[in-house]
């Protein structure tokens, strides 16, 4: 028996099923989806098999070994390194034809396949039969019949991998006609006198003979070897193509068809009715309609919307009130009056900071399992359809629909979102935009300074405005950057479309919760850290002595807890202010802030954001926010020393709207939303575009054109209002 | 010719059995004597001494005991019967407007004997008829005569009278982007580059595959269509290097 683990590789189509099938041999938990390309992670789990140990690596889905795409390349590249003892491609039963392309693809890198029929339910359905047996016998490899979801074939399956593991394949039965062979021989010949591995030199072969640049740049710089092979791969194709009068390209994929045609004639045993897709078809001459389909994406997404926020604003009071409950039980601990920093740091640096990215989560987890339920059914790939023109036109792709639509959640998991992008362009388009689509960190901020600065019957409307400007911003500015700095050729948008399919409760929860997880590291990790690091700048220094103090020494300001002077600020002149002990705190609090580090830099920056109608408090507060987007609630709270405040504060709302015009409001609402993506979400955008030239950009840029619009809007603004 | 023939050991019976095995090959990778007597439409105990005799010549090789397949020479050998007798057959049936089956018959009779100069003179006249103008012209003229008077030589009158049809319809080239909702093609031509032609042929787009173009988006663009049972949706501009002939 073999020691140590043995390594496998699934390979197959997006849309094949090829996670489902890794979730059940492993047992790992991660998500599986209908949209072309959501396995683009490099996932590995294990599983043990009569006593032998696996660790498998789910390849991305792809369909076919090519240097075009990042997942094509990563695939084709792990193929390619040998360390794959066997390789398992998953195919699709319902489109055998065009799914064993890959197979054959993957018998040429040398590997040692076991072919796993994947789906084979809904091909059964449709009325085709396959002979696996007479399949395996021709193929030289085990082919087995599987059902993905329901965990069906698995046990099958760990048995061929086992099988061929121990017994290598042999002899390659790869039937490509005299005539591609001979060329392919050819060329593979003059590599033997190279460094290129023995087994992957039939692929290498095959992609000079197609021109592939990146294998003929390295094959070109592999010595006389190499560059005499590029020159016989030359000479093979033009003559190939003379004598043919075919395109290389087409030449070699129609001999790929011609070897599974061959195969399919000699096994299939019934082929599927005409039609194995009627019901999905039946559904989409509504969903996709001309007419209809846009109004109801529109009104799927609008419900998707409003599930979210109507169901979870219960859960979200409940953990509201529970970290309000947490908060004071942990305040008692203490004497009453002591004036302890520890105390401050618990309750007010991390039950606040983390508390309040927290109350989000029931918000987040509804809006991800929409989300994911449309992926599995296969709706997201018509929504792609449905939106591919309008996102084609500002120079993104259909499929950048889906991130950015997610970004509404919040950035991070939509810039995640943005790996089913193809073409690093479109991607990197995507993502720089993204935090403009108002994610669910800023609605505390609206529900905040909409009531307070705007009529009731303005505030739906208002709110629609915000979400409205930052779509239109993130498509204008898409388009300035790909008619700019990511100016380049368009992506294929050529996409399958998977028939519907009813997602299993398991798939869908994994999906939601893995995404919500994200979302919740960040409140673990990098909210905790900086919301211990913003509760120091704004708590120290220590304030000396208070302002307010030496005001009651002076007699000016009296301290009563008597209910019946409660309307303070309506005193004269002449007789002393009387406030509560509560506000007494309150104002040291804020005298505190003020006399922070915090208020100092918001002090400093008052001049630059003056233009714009702020003052140093709401600069204060701004800083907050770059930490997470929430957070700028809570300063604002503190800043006018209303203690602990939530959005719904009425206090709150009626002390803004005392201090600021509406067209301050507003020109805050744009610059907040517009502005200075949150921390988590550069550090995301700097790890997935690979480097912080895009995260600054995005940072710089988005925090200048939000200084430009906030300037403009409250200068012209005051001319009129 | 008589002479040429007995240098040449090959005979007309066994061309046809070479012809037969490629074309099996092209069709299903290998091919076995049960599937060649059945092409041929003779016992198989009667093919045997001819794949024997093949193998002798070195145009053959068997892999099992039942599988057969070309060597480099043979293959060579086949594929010129097989051009020769493509070639005849459209010129029985399109140029000289015969029955499909007489054509066949006569294309098979004649594949054997036809040398290398008659080839490339039909090929001139194939590439006059269809790149010239005029040749295109008395072509039409001669199909819409022997379409009338069958058996009558063609009349002067008859011929000036001849109209020629435009190019009827399933001729046409058009890309796909030209096919209305409803309407199938089956596809001539890839045009294009790079990653999107890769993904066209690997999306099973490729050349004698039909295409059903089923719906567009409400824009009018993407366009989605279906392909051997499944379906896919790309851009107008990408479906413009799709060339189809309408069926």
């Amino acid at each position: 028996m073999k020691k140590g683990k043995i390594n496998v590789a699934l390979a197959g189509n997006p849309n094949s099923g090829k996670t489902t099938i890794f979730n059940a041999l492993t047992g790992a938990r991660q998500h599986v989806g209908n949209y072309a390309g959501v396995t683009v992670e490099k996932r590995q789990g294990s599983f043990t098999y009569e006593e032998m140990e696996f660790k498998v690596l789910d390849l991305p889905g792809t369909y076919s070994l090519t240097s075009y795409s990042p997942e094509e390349r990563i695939a084709q590249d792990e193929l390619l390194a040998g360390t794959q003892e066997v390789v398992v491609v998953v195919v699709d039963s319902t489109a055998l034809k065009r799914s064993l392309v890959l197979m054959v693809q993957v018998m040429q890198t040398g590997a040692n396949p076991v072919l796993c029929l994947n789906m084979a339910d809904e091909a059964e359905k449709a009325g085709q039969k396959i002979d696996t047996a007479e399949l395996s016998a021709l193929l030289g490899f085990p082919v087995v019949h599987t059902v993905g979801h329901r965990g069906k074939g698995i046990d099958e399956l760990k048995a061929a991998i086992k099988k061929v593991a121990l017994q290598p394949l042999k002899k390659n039965r790869l039937v490509l006609g005299e005539r591609l062979e001979r060329a392919l021989k050819k060329i593979e010949d003059r590599l033997e006198k190279t460094k290129e591995d023995p087994k992957g030199r039939g692929w290498v072969a095959v992609k000079l003979l197609m021109d592939e640049v990146p294998f003929v740049q390295r094959a070109n710089q592999l010595g006389k070897g190499g560059q005499a092979a590029v020159g016989e791969a030359t000479e093979q194709r033009k003559k190939i193509q003379a004598e043919t009068g075919m395109d290389i390209a087409i030449f070699v994929m129609e001999r790929y068809y011609g070897f599974i045609d061959g195969l399919l004639r000699e096994t299939l045993k019934s082929k599927p009715r005409k039609n194995a897709r009627y019901i999905s078809d039946r559904i989409d001459s509504l969903l996709v309609n001309r007419l209809l389909g846009i109004p109801l994406f529109l009104l799927v997404m609008y419900s998707i919307f409003w599930i979210t926020f109507s169901l979870g604003e219960y859960p979200m009071q409940w953990i509201e009130s529970g970290f309000g409950a947490l908060s004071a039980w942990i305040s008692g601990l203490w004497p009453q009056g002591a004036d302890s920093p520890l105390r401050s740091l618990i309750t007010d640096g991390l039950i606040g900071g983390v508390g309040g990215v927290l109350v989000f989560l029931p918000n987040i987890l509804l809006l991800f399992l929409g989300l994911a339920f449309l992926e599995d059914t296969g709706y997201m790939a018509r929504a792609a359809f449905l939106m591919d023109r309008l996102m084609h036109k500002f120079g993104l792709h259909g499929k950048s629909f889906i991130p950015l639509i997610t970004g509404f959640g919040c950035s991070i998991p939509g810039i995640m979102a943005t790996r089913t992008l193809e073409n690093e362009r479109d991607r990197l388009t995507t993502m720089l935009v993204l935090p403009l689509m108002s994610c669910g960190a800023r609605l505390p901020i609206w529900m905040l300074l909409i009531p307070a600065f705007f009529p009731p019957a303005w505030r739906a409307p208002m709110l629609w405005t915000i979400y409205m400007i930052g779509i239109v911003l993130a498509l204008l500015l898409a388009l300035l950057l790909r008619r700019t700095i990511l100016k380049g050729k368009d992506a294929p948008f050529v996409m399958e479309l998977p028939p519907y399919r009813l997602p299993t409760l398991r798939a869908v929860a994994i999906k939601m919760t893995e995404r919500s997880w994200l979302y919740l590291r960040k409140a673990g990790t990098i909210i905790l850290g900086v919301s211990i690091l913003m509760w120091f700048f704004t708590s120290y220094p220590k304030t000396k002595s208070y302002e307010v103090d030496t005001e009651i020494e002076a007699g000016r300001i009296l301290v009563s807890d008597s209910p019946t002077n409660k309307n303070t600020d309506k005193n004269s002149d002449s007789n002393p202010e009387v406030i509560s002990p509560a506000q007494l705190a309150n104002r040291r609090a804020a005298e505190d802030l003020e006399n922070s580090v915090m208020g100092h830099i918001g002090r400093i920056m008052e001049p630059a954001i003056e233009p714009l109608g702020f003052d140093w408090r709401i600069g204060t507060a701004m800083l907050g926010a770059f930490a997470a987007k929430e957070v700028f609630v809570s300063q604002m709270g503190i800043v006018f020393s209303l203690g602990e405040t939530g959005e719904d504060s009425q206090s709150l709302h009626e002390t803004l709207h005392r201090e600021y015009s509406p067209l301050v409001g507003f020109s805050l609402m744009l610059f907040l939303l517009i502005a200075t993506p949150c921390m988590a979400t550069v550090a995301v955008t700097r790890r997935e575009s690979g480097s912080w030239k895009w995260a600054l950009l995005q940072f710089f840029g988005l925090t200048a054109i939000a200084y430009v619009i906030s300037l403009l809007v409250f200068q012209i603004g005051k001319l009129f209002f | 010719m008589n002479s040429a023939r007995k240098e040449n050991p090959v005979t007309d019976a066994l061309e046809d059995y070479l012809e037969t095995i490629y074309l099996q090959i092209r069709d299903q990778k290998f091919a076995r004597i049960k599937d060649i007597a059945k092409a041929r439409g003779v016992k198989s105990g009667s093919v045997s001494p001819a794949m024997k005799r093949l193998d002798e010549l070195g145009l053959i090789k068997y892999v099992k005991r039942e599988y057969i397949v070309l060597t480099p020479e043979g293959e060579k050998r086949a594929r010129r019967v097989f051009a020769r007798h493509q070639l005849l057959e459209h010129f029985f049936k399109d140029i000289l407007n015969m029955s499909p089956g007489a054509a066949q018959k006569d294309a098979c009779a004649m594949e054997h004997n036809l040398s290398d100069e008659a080839m490339d003179r039909f090929v001139r006249l194939f590439e006059f008829l269809e790149v010239c103008p005029e040749g295109r012209d008395l072509l039409e003229k001669f199909r819409g005569c022997s379409r009338v008077h069958h058996d009558i030589p063609c009349m002067k009158e008859d011929c000036k009278s001849a109209h020629r049809p435009e190019i009827s319809e399933e001729e046409q080239q058009m890309s796909i982007s030209d096919l209305q909702p409803g309407q199938s093609g089956r596809v001539t031509q890839v045009n294009g580059q790079g990653a999107i032609r890769q993904r066209l042929l690997d999306m099973g787009v490729f050349p004698r595959v039909e295409i059903e173009v089923e719906r567009v988006a409400p824009a009018g663009d993407p366009i989605w269509i279906k392909l051997q049972g499944y379906q896919i949706s790309l851009r107008q501009n990408e479906a413009a290097a799709v060339m189809v002939t309408r069926v």
